[in-house]
C-alpha cells in the first residue's frame, strides 16, 4: 500500500511539480529557497551504524570474563602477599596500658606515655611503612575541609598575617593571627611512635624515618615558609602566634630547617584531608638496611606511645599500623575480590545470554549472515 | 485549526500566506507531508526521546553520588568532587556528545522511513518516552551512582596510599566521565564524523582541563581557587585508580548492553528489525560486488518486484532466510504485497513455479 501511494503522488508530485516550477519561473528570477543538496544538511552524512548482535556482545562479554578473573586473583593474591600489623592504642580496654591516657587533654603535662608489647609472627621482608589511623574523625566535613588557607600556607606574606575567613573561628587568638590558620591546622595529630625491638631483654630501637612521607608537590609546591631573607623561622613568623590547641608554635615543629615550619612533612600529611571517617596516615617509613636482613624480623616489639591526643570524647579511636606495600598499595582485597566476581558474573551472564539466544533468539539476527 | 493542533502544518501557495504565518511548519506542496511525518518527525521524536532519557541519566548519576557519600560526611553537604568540575561537568564534557545525538541521530534510513510507515506507531503510542521509560532511566542513574561511590570507597576505605579526599575527588569523577561517555556511545545510534569528535573531544577536553587545573602555574597563580594541585599527576598514576575506573566502567556498563541485547533478541522492534536488514543487505551488496557472477543460471531477481528498490527478493531467494519467525513476518504483513508472502510460503512448499497469489498452497511457516 505504501508502494503504490507514494507512485501515485510521485505522478501527481511531477504534474504539480511542474506547474508549480512554471509559475516559479513566471514569477521572475527569485532566489530559491531550497535547501542546499549537501550531505550536512539533508542528512545523508556518512555514518557507523551499530547493531549490538549476538557475534559483538556475546564474544565481549566472554573476553570480559576470561580477562577480569585472572586479573582480580592477580590483586588478591599481591594483596594477600603484603603483611600488615595493626594495633589500637586507644586504651578503652581496661587492661590495655593506654587506659591511663584516656582522659588526656590536649595540654596536659607532664605528657602521658605508654607502652605497648607485641609480637611480630611473621618478618617484613621489604620496606616497612608505619601509619597512624583514625576512626569516628570527620575529617570530610564540609566546614572543617574548608577551615584552611592555602595562599598563607603557600608563603604569602600578606595572608599570613591576614588569614582568610575561611578560617573562622580558628584564626586570631589573642588578637594575634595563627599560623598556620583553621581548624585541620588546629587538630593536627601529635602523638609521638617508636618502636623497639628486644632481643634478649635488650630494646634496640628502630630507626623511623621521617622525610618522604609527604607528596613532593606538596611540599616542594604547595607548602612553603614565608618568603624572607633570613633563615630564622622564628623571624619570618614574627606576629603571628600558634594554633590554639598546639603545645609549641609551628616554626618548633622540627630542629631540621627543612623541615620545620610550613614544610613540616607530619604537617602537610596531615592537611592532606582524608576522604572518610575510618583512615590511616602515613607516620614514618622503616626502611631496609641490607637485602640479607629482613627489615623487621619476627619477634617481640615495644611501641612506646607519648600520648597526646584526645580522641575518647567523640568515640574516636587510633591504631598504629605496620605495613609493606605492593604496586598497588597496602593491604586491601577488596578490588581483587571484585574483579574475580565481576569476571564470573560476566562470564556467566555471557553463558545465560548464549542460552537465550540460541533456544529463544530470533532467527534474523543470528551472527552467521548468510554470505 | 492549525493553531489549536500539535503541529500546525501550511502549504503556502497562491490562494496566500495566511496558513503559513499561523502554522509551525510549512512547505510548498502537499506531498511533502509525508517526508514531514515519516521522516523529520519520527527522527526528531526518536533524537528528543534518546536525548531526554540520557540528560536524566547522567545527572542522577553525577549527582546521587553526593546523597551516598552524606552518609560518611556527617551529612555535611561536602561535594565529592571539585568545584571546578561541577561547574564543567554539564557545560563542557557532557554536553556536545548528548547534542551532536540530538541532532544527527537516525534509527533507519530516510527511505526506509517511507518505506514502512508502521515505523510511525511508537511516536503515536508514545512507546520512547513515557512514565515507565523515565523511570527506568532514573534507576539506571541511581544504580550508576551507587556503583560510582561504592566502589572508590571500597578501594579507599582504610587505604594509606590513596586515602585523601582529593584523590577520592578525581577518582570518581573520572569514572564518571568515562561511565557517562561510554553510555553516550551506547545510546548513539548513527555515528557520524561529528559525533565521533565530540565524544573523543570531550573526554580529551576533560582530561586536559583536569591537567590544567591541577598543575603548579594555575595555583601559583590562584591559590585558593586551585587548591588540588599535583593531584591529577598523583593519582592517575597509580595502577589502583585505573583499576577502579574500568572495574566502575564494566558494572555501569554491561548490564545496559545485556539488557538491551536480550531486547533486540527476543522483542526486537520493527525499527530494529529494518535496521539489522539494512546491514545485511549492505553487507551482501558488498560481498555480491567482490564475487563474479559466472554461470549463474538464471536470473536471481524474481518475477515479482514488490518495490522500486530491490526489496527483499535476494535475500529470499538465496535460500537462507527461510526460517523467518513469524514476529517478523506479521510485522511485514502489514505492508503491501500479500504476494510476496504466497511466494514466501510457495518456495518452503517446495514449489518453484510463480503461479497466482489467490491459488497458493498454504503451507504453515516454521517459526
Amino acid at each position: 500500500m505504501a508502494v503504490n501511494y507514494n507512485a501515485k503522488e510521485e505522478a501527481d508530485g511531477h504534474t504539480s511539480g511542474v506547474g508549480v516550477a512554471g509559475g516559479g519561473a513566471a514569477g521572475g528570477a527569485g532566489k530559491s529557497r531550497k535547501p542546499d543538496n549537501t550531505a550536512f544538511k539533508q542528512q545523508r552524512l556518512p555514518a557507523w551504524q551499530p547493531i549490538l548482535t549476538a557475534g559483538t556482545v556475546l564474544p565481549a562479554f566472554f573476553i570480559i570474563g576470561l580477562i577480569f578473573i585472572p586479573i582480580g586473583i592477580g590483586i588478591f593474591v599481591t594483596s594477600n602477599n603484603i603483611r600488615e600489623y595493626e594495633i589500637d592504642y586507644t586504651g578503652t580496654d581496661s587492661s590495655s596500658p593506654c587506659n591511663k591516657c584516656l582522659n588526656v587533654s590536649w595540654n596536659s603535662t607532664p605528657p602521658c606515655t605508654c607502652t605497648i608489647n607485641f609480637t611480630l609472627d611473621q618478618p617484613f621482608e621489604t620496606n616497612v611503612f608505619m601509619y597512624y589511623g583514625l576512626s569516628n574523625f570527620y575529617q570530610n566535613h564540609r566546614r572543617y575541609v574548608k577551615s584552611r588557607d592555602d595562599s598563607q600556607l603557600n608563603g604569602d606574606n600578606s595572608s599570613l598575617l591576614n588569614p582568610s575567613k575561611e578560617c573562622e573561628p580558628y584564626r586570631t587568638s589573642e588578637n594575634k593571627p595563627i599560623a598556620p590558620c583553621g581548624a585541620i591546622a588546629n587538630s593536627m595529630f601529635n602523638d609521638t611512635l617508636e618502636l623497639f625491638h628486644i632481643d634478649n631483654e635488650t630494646r634496640i630501637p628502630i630507626t623511623l624515618n621521617k622525610k618522604g612521607i609527604a607528596w613532593w608537590t606538596d611540599k616542594n609546591v604547595k607548602f612553603r615558609n614565608p618568603f624572607g631573607t633570613t633563615n630564622n623561622l622564628t623571624a619570618l613568623f614574627q606576629g603571628t602566634t600558634k594554633p590554639v590547641n598546639w603545645p609549641k608554635p609551628v616554626y618548633m615543629l622540627d630542629s631540621e630547617q627543612d623541615n620545620n615550619g610550613f614544610i613540616n612533612e607530619d604537617f602537610i600529611v596531615w592537611m592532606r584531608t582524608a576522604a572518610l571517617p575510618t583512615f590511616r596516615k602515613l607516620y614514618r617509613l622503616i626502611e631496609r638496611k641490607n637485602n640479607l636482613q629482613p627489615t623487621l624480623q619476627a619477634g617481640k616489639y615495644s611501641l612506646d606511645i607519648t600520648y597526646n591526643y584526645p580522641v575518647y570524647s567523640f568515640d574516636g579511636r587510633k591504631r598504629m599500623i605496620l605495613s609493606t606495600i605492593s604496586w598497588m598499595g597496602g593491604k586491601n582485597p577488596f578490588l581483587g575480590i571484585a574483579y574475580i566476581t565481576v569476571g564470573s558474573i560476566c562470564f556467566f551472564l555471557g553463558v545465560v545470554l548464549l542460552v537465550i539466544h540460541h533456544k529463544y533468539g530470533n532467527r534474523n539476527n543470528s551472527a552467521d549472515i548468510p554470505n | 485549526m492549525i493553531k489549536t493542533a500539535h503541529i500546525g502544518v501550511g502549504i503556502s501557495g497562491q490562494e496566500g500566506i495566511q496558513a503559513v504565518l499561523a502554522s509551525d511548519y510549512s512547505f510548498s506542496q502537499f506531498k511533502f507531508l509525508q517526508r514531514l511525518l515519516l521522516v523529520h518527525g519520527r527522527w526528531s521524536y526518536l533524537r528528543m526521546c534518546k536525548f531526554l532519557c540520557y540528560f536524566f541519566y547522567k545527572n542522577f548519576a553525577f549527582t546521587m553520588v553526593h546523597f551516598w557519600f552524606g552518609f560518611f560526611c556527617g551529612f555535611s553537604a561536602q561535594t565529592v568532587y571539585d568545584q571546578y568540575f561541577i561547574t564543567l561537568y554539564n557545560i563542557v564534557y557532557t554536553s556536545l556528545p548528548v547534542l551532536a545525538m540530538g541532532v544527527f541521530d537516525q534509527d533507519v534510513t530516510e527511505q526506509r522511513s517511507m518505506e514502512y510507515p508502521k515505523l510511525y506507531e511508537p511516536g503515536q503510542l508514545n512507546l520512547l518516552f513515557n512514565k515507565r521509560e523515565f523511570f527506568i532511566c532514573i534507576a539506571q542513574g541511581i544504580y550508576t551512582s551507587v556503583l560510582l561511590f561504592f566502589i572508590p570507597y571500597g578501594v579507599f576505605a582504610d587505604a594509606a596510599q590513596l586515602a585523601d579526599y582529593q584523590s577520592f575527588a578525581v577518582t570518581v569523577a573520572t569514572s564518571l566521565v568515562i561511565v557517562v561517555s561510554v553510555q553516550i556511545g551506547l545510546d548513539t545510534g548513527f555515528w557520524t564524523a561529528i559525533n565521533h569528535f565530540f565524544i573523543w573531544g570531550s573526554l580529551a577536553v576533560y582530561f586536559a582541563i583536569l591537567f590544567a587545573m591541577h598543575s603548579d602555574g594555575l595555583f601559583q597563580m590562584f591559590p585558593n581557587q586551585f587548591r588540588f594541585v599535583g593531584n591529577a599527576q598523583n593519582t592517575l598514576a597509580q595502577p589502583t585508580v585505573w583499576l577502579t575506573i574500568t572495574l566502575t566502567t564494566v558494572v555501569c556498563i554491561m548490564p545496559v548492553v545485556a539488557f538491551r541485547f536480550l531486547k533486540l533478541d527476543l522483542k526486537p522492534e520493527l525499527s530494529d528489525t529494518v535496521r539489522y536488514t539494512q546491514l545485511v543487505r549492505k553487507k551482501q551488496r558488498a560481498q555480491h560486488r567482490c564475487m563474479r557472477r559466472v554461470g549463474r543460471a538464471g536470473s536471481r531477481r524474481s518475477g515479482y518486484a514488490f518495490s522500486h528498490q530491490e526489496g527483499f527478493g535476494e535475500l529470499i531467494m538465496s535460500g537462507k532466510n527461510m526460517r523467518l519467525s513469524s514476529l517478523a513476518l506479521s510485522s511485514f504483513a502489514a505492508r503491501s504485497s500479500s504476494s510476496w508472502i504466497e511466494t514466501l510460503r510457495k518456495k518452503k512448499g517446495g514449489d518453484s513455479n510463480a503461479s497466482s497469489p489467490s491459488g497458493g498452497a498454504d503451507k504453515p511457516l516454521k517459526g
